[in-house]
C-alpha cells in the first residue's frame, strides 16, 4: 500500500509539471495583454503590479474585434440552432419511425461524416459562387450546417435509440401526430443530448477558421478567428494589443469550458463508447 | 458504428389511419379530413429528414463527386477542358506536394507517441494519483481552444527570445529556433497540436477505463505485478477498442485540423517544410487560383483518408473480436 502511494507521488510530480505547461501559455498571454508596450519590451515575464485594461479596449474597438465578435455571434447562434433543429428532426425519424429508405439515409450520413472539409472545399466554393452564397452570412451559415450536420444527426439518432419505443407509442395512442410526438416527447427527452451536441457544434463553429476564410472575402464579414489572424500583421509591433485580441476570442470558449465541461466530455465520448 | 440503425417496431406510423382514426373521430369531422391526416402522417418521416438530406446531399456528397471531376480538367487557359491525369502528374512533380506527403508519413510515425501520452496519463488518473481530479480537468482545457488561438499564443511562447527558450536557457539548452529552422518546425507544430488535443483523447481513454473490470487490476496488484507489466498485460488488452478509436480519431485530427496552426504559425514555411495536404489545397485554391490542381490534391487526401477509414474498420473489427 505504501509502495503504491509512493509511486503515485512519483507520477504526480511530472503530471503537475504538465498541468502547469497546459495553463501557463494562456496565463502568460493574459499577463502580456495587461502590460503597456514599454513594460512588455522591458520585461515580458514579470507579473504586473497594475493591469492596463486599455489594451483590451484598443483591440475591441480600434482593431475591429467588436465587429468580428458580433459576426461570429450571429453566425454561430443561427448555425447551431439550425443544426439542433434539423439534426433532432432527422435523428427522430431515423431512430423511431419506420419508412422506406431510412437505412440508406443513415448510411449516407455516416459516409458524409468521413468526408473531411478539405476534400470538398474547392467544389463547394464553386457551388457557393454559382449560387451567389459566397461572402454572405446565409452562405457561411449553410456551410457550417452542412459541415456538422452528419455528426449532429448521428449523435441524435444514437441518443433517440435509447428512448423506449413504448413512450413513443403511448404518446401516439394519446392522439399525438408524428409532429406532436417530436415536439412533446422527443425534444424534452432529448434535452441532455441536444445540450452536449449543441456545445460541441458551438465550439466547432466558433473555432473554425478554414471555412470562414474560404467563404467570406470582405473585411467586415470576418469572423472572430479570421479577425485574430489578421491582427498579427496589423499589430506586429504592439504585442500587448495582439494578446488582448487573442484573449477576447478565447474568453467565450473558456466560459464554456468552465461551466459546461461535463457536457463536452459526454459529447466527445458518445462516439467512442456507443460506436 | 451503429449496425442496425432505425430500431423501430414494424408499422409504427402506418397504423396512423387505423385505431387512431376512430379515437379521433370527434376531432376530425369528415372522412376526407382523416384521410388527409393519415397521408400527412405517412409523409411525416420524409418531411422530418428532408432538410438534412438535401443539405448533406447538396453541400457534402455532390461536391465530392464534382471535385473528383474537376481534378481531371484544366486550370486557367484550359479551364473546363479534360486533361486526363495532368494534374496528378503535376502534383507528383511538385516538391511542395511531395513535402506535404512526406509530412503525412511523419505524422503516421508520430502517431503512437500522440496516442501513448494521453493513454499513459489516463492510466495514472484512473489509478488515482494524488490530484487526479485537478489533472483531469486542467488537461482538458486546451481542447476547447481554436487552433488560431493556440497558434497565436504559441507564436509568443516559441519566439526566439520567448518564454520557452528562456526557460531552456536557464538549464543550459538552446536557444532553439522553433519556428525558423526547417528541420525543427514540423516537430514544433505537431507538438503544439498534441498540446492542444491530448485532453480530448484523455477523456475518451477515461471513458474506456470506466468500462474496465477493476477486479482484473486488483488481481494484478495482488500478484505484485509492476506498473509496466499491468499496463502491458491488463490495460492494453482490455482497452483495445478504445485504443483503436483514439488511434483513428487522432490520425484524422492530424490530417484535417492542423490548418489553423499552419496558417497562423508557419504559413507552410520555413522553406515549405511544414506543408500538409490540407494547406497545399488551400494555397492552390485561395492563393494560386488553381482550383483543378487543388481538386486533384483533395482527391489524393480523400484516398489517404479512405485508407485511414478502412484501417479503422479493420482495427475495430479485430479489437471487437478480442473483447
Amino acid at each position: 500500500m505504501r509502495g503504491r502511494r509512493l509511486s503515485g507521488w512519483v507520477a504526480a510530480v511530472p503530471m503537475a509539471a504538465l498541468a502547469l505547461a497546459t495553463v501557463y501559455p494562456l496565463v502568460f498571454t493574459a499577463n502580456v495583454a495587461m502590460k503597456t508596450r514599454r513594460e512588455y519590451v522591458l520585461d515580458r515575464f514579470a507579473p504586473l503590479n497594475s493591469p492596463h485594461w486599455e489594451n483590451i479596449g484598443t483591440a475591441w474597438s480600434d482593431a475591429g474585434m467588436a465587429r468580428y465578435f458580433a459576426n461570429s455571434l450571429l453566425v454561430v447562434t443561427v448555425s447551431v440552432a439550425l443544426l439542433l433543429l434539423l439534426g433532432s428532426m432527422a435523428g427522430f425519424a431515423l431512430s423511431r419511425l419506420r419508412f422506406r429508405g431510412s437505412r440508406m439515409i443513415f448510411l449516407g450520413c455516416l459516409a458524409a461524416l468521413f468526408v473531411p472539409f478539405q476534400v470538398i472545399m474547392v467544389p463547394l466554393a464553386r457551388v457557393m459562387a454559382d449560387t451567389g452564397l459566397i461572402d454572405t452570412y446565409p452562405g457561411l451559415i449553410l456551410a457550417y450546417v452542412a459541415q456538422w450536420l452528419p455528426f449532429t444527426v448521428f449523435l441524435m439518432t444514437s441518443h433517440y435509440t435509447t428512448i423506449p419505443m413504448e413512450i413513443v407509442d403511448a404518446a401516439r395512442i394519446d392522439g399525438n401526430t408524428v409532429y406532436g410526438v417530436y415536439r412533446r416527447v422527443m425534444i424534452p427527452l432529448g434535452t441532455p443530448a441536444l445540450l452536449s451536441v449543441g456545445i460541441l457544434d458551438t465550439l466547432f463553429c466558433w473555432n473554425d477558421v478554414l471555412i470562414a476564410l474560404l467563404t467570406m472575402n470582405s473585411a467586415d464579414h470576418r469572423t472572430l478567428m479570421v479577425g485574430v489572424t489578421s491582427l498579427r500583421g496589423q499589430y506586429s509591433d504592439d504585442i500587448p494589443t495582439f494578446a488582448s485580441g487573442v484573449l477576447i476570442a478565447a474568453v467565450p470558449v473558456l466560459m464554456i469550458y468552465l461551466f459546461l465541461q461535463r457536457q463536452i466530455a459526454d459529447g466527445v465520448t458518445a462516439g467512442s463508447t456507443k460506436g | 458504428m451503429k449496425g442496425s440503425s432505425p430500431l423501430v417496431r414494424p408499422g409504427a406510423p402506418g397504423r396512423a389511419g387505423g385505431p387512431d382514426t376512430t379515437r379521433q373521430a370527434g376531432h376530425r369531422a369528415t372522412g376526407t379530413g382523416s384521410r388527409r391526416a393519415a397521408r400527412s402522417e405517412r409523409l411525416a418521416p420524409y418531411v422530418l429528414v428532408a432538410p438534412a438530406v438535401l443539405i448533406i446531399l447538396g453541400l457534402r456528397l455532390y461536391p465530392l463527386i464534382l471535385g473528383v471531376n474537376f481534378s481531371f480538367t484544366g486550370d486557367g487557359d484550359r479551364n473546363g477542358m479534360v486533361v486526363g491525369l495532368d494534374n496528378y502528374l503535376e502534383l507528383a512533380d511538385d516538391p511542395l506536394f511531395r513535402t506535404a506527403l512526406g509530412n503525412v508519413g511523419l505524422l503516421v510515425l508520430l502517431l503512437p507517441v500522440a496516442v501513448a501520452i494521453p493513454g499513459l496519463l489516463a492510466t495514472f488518473i484512473y489509478l488515482r494519483v494524488p490530484g487526479h481530479r485537478v489533472f483531469r480537468s486542467v488537461y482538458f482545457f486546451p481542447a476547447v481552444l481554436s487552433p488560431v488561438i493556440v497558434g497565436s499564443i504559441f507564436n509568443l511562447m516559441l519566439a526566439f527570445d520567448g518564454p520557452l527558450n528562456t526557460v531552456l536557457g536557464t538549464i543550459g539548452i538552446g536557444p532553439v529556433d522553433w519556428l525558423g529552422d526547417p528541420g525543427v518546425t514540423m516537430f514544433t507544430v505537431v507538438g503544439v497540436h498534441v498540446w492542444a488535443t491530448f485532453g480530448m483523447a484523455l477523456v475518451v481513454f477515461l471513458a474506456g477505463f470506466s468500462t474496465l473490470d477493476s477486479s482484473l487490476l486488483d488481481a494484478a496488484q495482488m500478484d505484485g505485478a509492476s506498473l509496466a507489466r499491468t499496463i502491458w498485460h491488463v490495460v492494453i488488452p482490455s482497452l483495445s477498442r478504445t485504443i483503436a478509436f483514439v488511434l483513428v480519431t487522432t490520425m484524422i485530427g492530424m490530417l484535417t485540423s492542423m490548418f489553423g496552426l499552419l496558417y497562423v504559425m508557419t504559413s507552410g514555411g520555413p522553406e515549405g517544410s511544414t506543408y500538409l495536404p490540407e494547406y497545399y489545397i488551400w494555397i492552390q485554391q485561395g492563393q494560386m487560383n488553381r482550383p483543378a490542381l487543388a481538386s486533384a490534391a483533395s482527391t489524393v487526401l480523400f484516398l489517404i483518408m479512405l485508407v485511414v477509414g478502412l484501417a479503422q474498420v479493420g482495427l475495430l473489427r479485430r479489437a471487437g473480436r478480442q473483447d
